[in-house]
């Protein structure tokens, strides 16, 4: 039979050989569906990857989707570590759009590039931040379940935006705002008609920041704790409102810039459809980096490339796009399932064998109940 | 006969409890599963897996009842999966649901995207009941309905008594409160939970498959457009009880079917801000729920979200 015991320490092996079996499970779950629906999935895959890397601008594309990938996600490897579980990313992204779409729309038109953005993108940050705030006050306050708040939230962001586009910020009954001024473009960098811009680099600074925090501060160290036991927390002097609202912030205001900074780079447009559904992605980037933001802007990239081959082979192979959806989410699945062995030492044990110094076994019927009194004594 | 006043509300009402149906399966369901102890996040996605399975079924069968059954049967097999991270592996369940959410949404558009906007002409009708129908005012709104509206009042009444007054009831609440005392005292805890993982799963998948067969028989990606998530929420409201269910999910049932009525009405309500309504009303539902849970310490589960391991002290 087998026996489980709790590790202290997971191996680097296994922090490594889980979550490269769990992508090839996932992507073998991917194939049996697709099979289903007679497509080729050797095929899709190639097309994806081509799609993805195929050339300087598809991988520049690829890029541009990881942006806010990496944004969003190394605000969550922050949050999730404390078991605070926000999935409101999607929401806080869009409100961080309206937010700075509002200066780019409506604005005053005289003000210097460098200035009108920097504001956009603070404007953006501060709305990401006050969606997540909301939560994490009913959270800290009266302890409200984070992951029906914060995904309700995210049903009535995208109502507001909605409610703009379908209003006075739509252009001749459409949902679609006038294009943003070159002002309030943020700047692309590299040649047309690739669209990855210099949010990169915000995001590439969020990363090591939010490691940072996790690693070197006395705050990351204090959200830690909270994660693995929130008594102790409090009986060891943390802050835990402080800290549930400081770390909210830091997630919601990076989830709100990535939104800004897609929406004026990327789209240069505001629209109902801004790619909000990154939100999502990223908790999966999240998890898969084992919350580490570093490692996150791999998986982001990675997961980055799925998403924009998979674009590609909605196109090309007309294959839909939910495929991608069940790839990422079998990704996620075998990862959960494989926190028994990353969690857990198991070891096969004969069932009927009695251990030295215990009582010998006298019937099968009894084995049972002495494998149990003999576990006991262990 | 022109519509009266009256009319027009017994006919809303009566909207209100066919809309009430769909959130109440997945609720109950909801309800019975996190009793057991697992928390199951991912009503969006069986849902949706329900919805589009049971529309599958349907139309290649001609039957929608056969459908509904598909339906069930699908979202139950997914739930399954839920159940094995979770119970077996002991995987963080709030994730878990999370990656459920996810799979049902993709898997359904996916497969669903060459059934866009097809029409089944063959869907669930309504079946009056003799007698009770005839009642004035009441019997139109609650007995002039399909069967799977009266099968929602008859699993209220079910599993409020199975839960409350038999000793499987008793079996299912200890294990979400002390499964380590549950098991102690014989209750086989894995199966307890997996039993009703899979069973919560498939009431999801009638209340999406109750939309596809039934209330609005086409296709379209992401039909039950976030109801799994509401779901989760009146479970809270619900204070983890059958009969609280019944009445949560009709109030938002009527919540949504005077939206409709609004928008059919051509009032001058934003149309944004009135499909944002349920949303809204649920986000507040789900804090004033929390707040009476708090004071009055009822309902939930205590080793809600709590993996059981026998060897663990």
């Amino acid at each position: 039979m087998l026996r489980f015991e709790k590790r202290d320490k997971t191996p680097v092996r296994l922090r490594l050989i889980v979550p490269v079996c769990s992508v090839l499970l996932g992507l073998l779950v991917g194939s049996v569906v697709m099979l289903f629906a007679r497509v080729n999935p050797l095929r899709a895959y190639g097309a994806i990857v081509k799609g993805a890397f195929g050339s300087a601008y598809t991988f520049s594309e690829t890029l541009a989707i990881a942006v806010p990938l990496i944004l969003i996600s190394s605000g969550l490897c922050l949050v999730y570590r404390m078991k605070f579980f926000n999935i409101g990313a999607k929401g806080q992204y869009i409100i961080g759009a309206i937010c700075g779409s509002y200066l780019a729309l409506f604005g005053p038109a005289t003000m210097s590039r460098p200035l009108l953005l920097t504001l956009m993108m603070v404007l953006g940050t501060l709305g990401g931040a006050l969606w997540a705030i909301i939560p994490a006050l009913l959270k800290v306050y009266w302890n409200v379940n984070e992951v029906i708040a914060t995904l309700l939230l995210n049903y009535i962001a995208s109502y507001i935006l909605w409610f703009f586009m379908y209003g006075t910020w739509g252009t001749r009954g459409f949902p679609l705002s006038k294009n943003f001024a070159l002002n309030a473009q943020l700047p692309r960098i590299l040649p047309a008609p690739s669209r990855l811009h210099i949010g990169l680099f915000f995001g590439l600074a969020a990363a090591v920041i939010v490691w940072i925090i996790i690693r070197k501060t006395r705050f990351g160290y204090e959200t830690r704790v909270l994660g693995d036991n929130e008594r102790a927390a409090r009986y060891a002097g943390i802050n835990v409102f402080k800290t549930v609202i400081i770390a909210a912030i830091i997630s919601g205001g990076l989830a709100g810039l990535a939104g800004i900074a897609h929406t004026s780079a990327v789209l240069r447009i505001l629209q109902l459809e801004i790619n909000s559904d990154y939100g999502y992605t990223a908790i999966i980037a999240a998890w898969l980096a084992g919350l580490d933001p570093l490692v996150a802007v791999g998986i982001s990239v990675l997961l980055a490339a799925l998403e924009a081959g998979g674009y590609q082979i909605q196109i090309v192979m007309r294959v839909p796009f939910g495929i991608v959806g069940v790839i990422e989410s079998s990704i996620l699945f075998c990862l959960l399932a494989g926190e028994i062995v990353t969690h857990y030492r198991i070891t096969l044990t004969r069932r009927l064998s009695t251990p030295p110094g215990s009582t010998p076994r006298i019937g099968k019927k009894c084995s049972g109940a002495l494998d149990e009194r003999a576990r006991g004594a262990a | 006969m022109n519509p009266t006043f009256g009319s027009i509300l017994i006919k809303v009402l009566a909207g209100a409890i066919q809309s009430g149906t769909i959130l109440l399966l997945p609720t109950l369901g909801e309800v019975l599963t996190e009793r057991s102890g697992v928390l199951n996040l991912g009503l969006e996605g069986l849902m949706l897996i329900g919805a589009f399975f049971g529309f599958l079924g349907a139309m290649k069968t001609g039957n929608p009842y056969v459908g509904l059954l598909l339906g069930m049967a699908a979202a139950a097999a997914a739930a399954a999966i839920h159940a094995f991270i979770c119970v077996t592996l002991r995987g963080n369940q709030t994730v878990t649901g999370l990656a459920l959410a996810i799979f049902g949404t993709g898997l359904t558009s996916f497969y669903g995207d060459r059934w866009v906007s097809q029409r089944l002409t063959t869907p669930i009708k309504p079946i009056a009941i003799p007698g009770l129908s005839q009642i004035p005012v009441v019997g139109p709104i609650l007995f002039s309905q399909d069967l799977i509206v009266y099968a929602g009042y008859i699993l209220v009444a079910l599993f409020w008594f199975l839960l409350f007054k038999t000793k499987v009831g008793v079996n299912l609440r200890a294990v979400g409160e002390n499964a380590k005392a549950a098991d102690a005292m014989g209750v086989n805890v894995v199966g307890t939970r997996y039993f009703w993982t899979i069973l919560g799963g498939a009431l999801a998948g009638a209340g999406g498959a109750y939309i596809t067969c039934c209330i609005h028989p086409y296709w379209l990606n992401g039909i039950t457009s976030g109801k799994g998530w509401i779901a989760v929420a009146l479970v809270v409201f619900a204070m983890w009880n059958p009969f609280n269910a019944l009445v949560g999910a009709f109030l938002f049932g009527g919540i949504e079917a005077m939206q409709l009525q609004l928008q059919a009405g051509g009032t001058y309500i934003n149309s944004a801000l009135l499909s944002m309504l349920p949303y809204v009303t649920t986000f507040v539902v789900i804090i004033v729920a929390t707040l009476i849970v708090r004071v009055r310490h009822v309902g939930t589960p205590k080793e809600l979200g709590i993996p059981y391991a026998r060897e663990e002290k």
